[in-house]
């Protein structure tokens, strides 16, 4: 694939809409069903997932004229598991408490697929500035993605939204199980299905 | 030649026995196992002397962890044939935890075989086999906790792409398992690397992936074509890296981390081919537009996870 | 050949950049993590003996921690206790050693002080050279006394036991008589909604006030928490929480010797900590015991 065309503005909502990593790459799910049962948790994980794209996709841009192609994907996962490990080690000092609701998947980071997609399909193309903008980008349709499923969940299961009590009872305990976290993401992105239908049609109609 | 190979086994199996038999001293008390909530069965390898026996003081029972303190007896009771010994506890104990018994100055048909300690827990076939289960229906990796869902919803289409990757999954994850354990045991942990576990473990998950990809196209081609572009797959699979992340923090040892690494892999084979058995025939169905292909998936195995939570809290041994 | 060259180099070159970058990230965040626990460990403790951030603890309370130690020597068991002693004018620690019926065998005076014996490590370094060179030692818990001027207040007892899922982290405090204080449940992986909620008040409260006897046989209730109970433990009497004195004494009296009602939805979550809680302060109970007449034996200057 050639270098990007887009602005960076372009890549940072193509990365929260036209190609968000959970609703329409289905990539990185994991976390996505498990994780998102309350609003910080998702705001956690997508800041941890964001510095990691940005700072991965950036050290790749820079370093990709010396890749050797035959080990294209170990360099990858090594530049990713460094990342995630920093990540891992100043959360775990700086941020003891969201770091031990976030549980193993900080760990889990590494083994994302949207994070090594990104780096083969964009980062080993583009500049590092181009690099950057999608990091974010992707980091934060993650994160929107996250947050979106957590504000559902964390209200209708817990009746609070970021711990503070929104509706003081408990709707439905049901949403907070991982069970739930499924249908959710497949409701979802049945609802950004249907947005893209509608919007195609008006396009064609437009024309 | 064959008299060779006949002394060759001759030895191999002696030394099996010695090592089977016991590279400690040979124990008299031949076994210790819990029975219901209060008592203690010893079984030993002779008659012990019924004074002996009869005598509360002969005896100390404590939980393994904690040496000091000594469980009270109420009483104990030996068997007509005088090799079981059926110790009492006033207090019920907990199974769970590993206990130990010494029986001090044992008196056995008039000899005095000195003190000998024994531990007691629960079988370890069962531990062992309580973990496998454990990985593959209670906390099943992908239904219980969410991880591999990339992959799992990638292959599923198909019963047939469903089971290869299953398979290749299980044996990569045995494999690197195993390595991975040794690798934490033997260098992370004697080193205080442990901060290196991340990139470790994913680098050894790569070389097992490399490993099998060039072992399969040189041994087995046809079963290469028919696997070989799964193998990429598996890097990619959040389980492959959680597994060994789990026995590290458990501090499994070998066997235990076999157990895991088996029922995560079975697990998850088991997972795709609930799937795809069910969405080879959503194909057929009236599905609406909007949830055609991963929506639809999606809420299916939001289903299967409802019902996979009905495993919860099962424990067998 | 080149190329394979070229590619293990530059493989080679990759692994120790990145080592480089976590190593020089594990040096700067390693202090900042212990920090973090000790604080959190240090606001979990103040918070069990009812001091927080609207009741300042006052200068005179003084928490001293007792590390209990295994030790195997020449094929036989021996319990060693990390404890502060007097030293001249200031405070020390000096390691205790008795054997598994409790009587007093030694002590080592150690040149430790409070804030090094935090570090598990510091402890061994200070430890090994005052033990024979063929001992080993494993560390077992610690155990924290609370003193206000010279008289025990409380004891702390952080403690792990297994839960419905993994591990359960909890912290139990203890008066003087090992009558129930208060629990905090620090860390847990517990299912969120269910077995989380443990660390809810009208969980964790129910535990106030049982006394050392009740605590010894209690199990689990398997029935929804009454609801005048449930709001009562939800303020723990204050009367801000609506419910008057007299009420308050009533719930109080009712419920003091029932045993713990279990979650709904988890009640192998409760029967665990409820477990764990049991055997936690009927062990230390069982160990202070033996402590304080091995220190009365040896004659050793104790802090506490």
């Amino acid at each position: 694939m050639p270098a990007t065309t887009k602005t960076n503005t372009q890549l940072v909502v193509n990365g929260l809409l036209n190609e968000n990593p959970i609703f329409r790459l289905a990539l990185s799910m994991c976390p996505a069903v498990g994780i998102s049962t309350t609003v910080a948790n998702g705001l956690l994980l997508g800041v941890a997932v964001l510095f990691v794209q940005v700072f991965s996709s950036c050290t790749i841009s820079l370093i990709k004229d010396h890749i050797h192609p035959r080990i294209r994907i170990p360099t990858y996962t090594l530049t990713i598991a460094t990342w995630v490990t920093v990540i891992d080690l100043v959360l775990a000092a700086f941020l003891p408490v969201a770091y031990k609701a976030m549980g193993i998947f900080v760990r889990l980071i590494v083994a994302f697929a949207i994070i090594t997609m990104r780096l083969e399909v964009f980062a080993c193309r583009n500049t590092v500035v181009a690099s950057f903008w999608d990091g974010i980008g992707m980091g934060f349709g993650f994160m929107f993605g996250m947050v979106a499923l957590g504000a559902v969940r964390e209200v209708l299961g817990m009746g609070t939204f970021l711990g503070y009590d929104v509706l003081g009872f408990r709707p439905m305990l049901f949403f907070v199980l991982p069970a739930a976290g499924f249908f959710l993401v497949g409701f979802m992105m049945a609802v950004f299905n249907y947005v893209e239908t509608v919007y195609n049609r008006r396009a064609k109609r437009g024309l | 030649m064959k008299k060779e190979g006949m002394a060759f086994r001759a030895v191999f199996l002696v030394i099996a026995l010695l090592l089977l038999g016991g590279c400690n001293q040979p124990q008299f008390i031949k076994e210790a196992a819990f029975q219901g909530t209060e008592q203690i069965l010893l079984t030993f390898a002779g008659p012990v002397d019924e004074a002996w026996a009869e005598d509360r003081s002969h005896f100390t029972v404590n939980e393994e962890p904690d040496p000091d303190i000594l469980l009270t007896i109420r009483t104990v009771s030996l068997s007509p044939d005088q090799t079981r010994l059926t110790i009492e506890l006033s207090e019920p104990i907990n199974p769970e935890q590993p206990h130990q018994v010494i029986a001090k100055d044992i008196q056995s048909e008039g000899r005095g075989l000195g003190t000998q300690s024994v531990t007691v827990s629960k079988s370890y076939f069962g531990h062992l086999f309580g973990i496998l289960i454990g990985a593959l229906l209670i906390q099943n990796f992908v239904f219980s906790k969410y991880l591999g869902l990339c992959v799992f919803f990638g292959t599923s289409q198909k019963k047939s792409t469903a089971v290869g990757m299953g398979i290749t999954f299980t044996f990569v994850i045995v494999f690197a398992s195993l390595m991975s354990w040794f690798l934490y045991q033997f260098v992370l942990k004697p080193y205080r690397l442990d901060y290196l576990q991340i990139i470790v473990f994913i680098g050894l998950v790569s070389l097992t992936v490399q490993a099998v990809d060039t072992i399969l196209r040189k041994v087995n081609p046809a079963l290469f074509k028919a696997f070989g572009v799964y193998l990429v797959l598996v890097i990619a699979n959040c389980i492959v890296i959680a597994v060994p992340l789990i026995l590290a923090d458990n501090e499994y040892n070998m066997l235990e981390s076999l157990m895991l690494a088996l029922g995560a892999g079975v697990g998850f084979l088991l997972a795709l081919f609930l799937m795809s058995s069910v969405r080879e025939r959503l194909d057929f169905a009236n599905v609406p537009v909007s949830y055609r292909g991963l929506p639809i998936a999606f809420i299916v195995a939001g289903l299967f996870a409802l019902s996979f939570m009905g495993f919860s809290g099962m424990s067998i041994f | 050949m080149r190329e394979i060259l070229k590619i293990t180099i530059a493989l080679t070159v990759s692994c120790l950049a990145a080592g480089l970058v976590i190593g020089t990230t594990f040096i700067f965040t390693a202090k900042a993590k212990q920090q973090n626990e000790h604080l959190n460990v240090q606001q979990t403790m103040f918070g069990l003996l009812g001091y927080g951030k609207h009741r300042p603890a006052p200068p005179e309370l003084r928490l001293y921690s007792v590390y209990r130690y295994i030790v195997e020597q020449d094929d036989a068991m021996r319990m060693g206790y990390l404890v502060p002693v007097r030293k001249g004018s200031g405070e020390g620690y000096a390691f205790v050693v008795l054997d598994l019926k409790g009587r007093f065998l030694e002590s080592h005076d150690l040149a430790l002080t409070a804030e090094e014996a935090l570090s598990a490590e510091d402890r061994k370094k200070a430890l090994l050279p005052e033990l024979k060179a063929s001992a080993e030692i494993a560390f077992a818990d610690t155990m924290i006394i609370a003193c206000m001027g010279g008289e025990r207040t409380a004891y702390l007892l952080p403690g792990e036991f297994p839960g419905f899922k993994t591990f359960i982290k909890a912290m139990v405090a203890l008066d003087p008589q090992f009558h129930i204080l208060g629990l905090e449940v620090i860390e847990h992986e517990e299912d969120p909604g269910l077995g989380g909620e443990i660390t809810q008040d009208y969980f964790k409260n129910q535990f106030v006030g049982k006394s050392f006897e009740k605590l010894k046989k209690l199990t689990v209730i398997k029935e929804p928490l009454p609801d005048d109970y449930k709001r009562y433990l939800e303020t723990m009497g204050i009367e801000e929480g609506g419910l008057s004195a007299r009420e308050v004494g009533q719930i109080q009296k009712h419920y003091q010797d029932k045993d713990i009602y279990a979650l709904t939805g988890a009640t192998i979550s409760s029967a665990a900590v409820t477990n764990g809680v049991v055997g936690m302060a009927k062990k230390f109970a069982y160990r202070i015991r033996i402590l304080d007449r091995a220190v009365d034996t040896g004659q050793v200057p104790v802090l506490f």
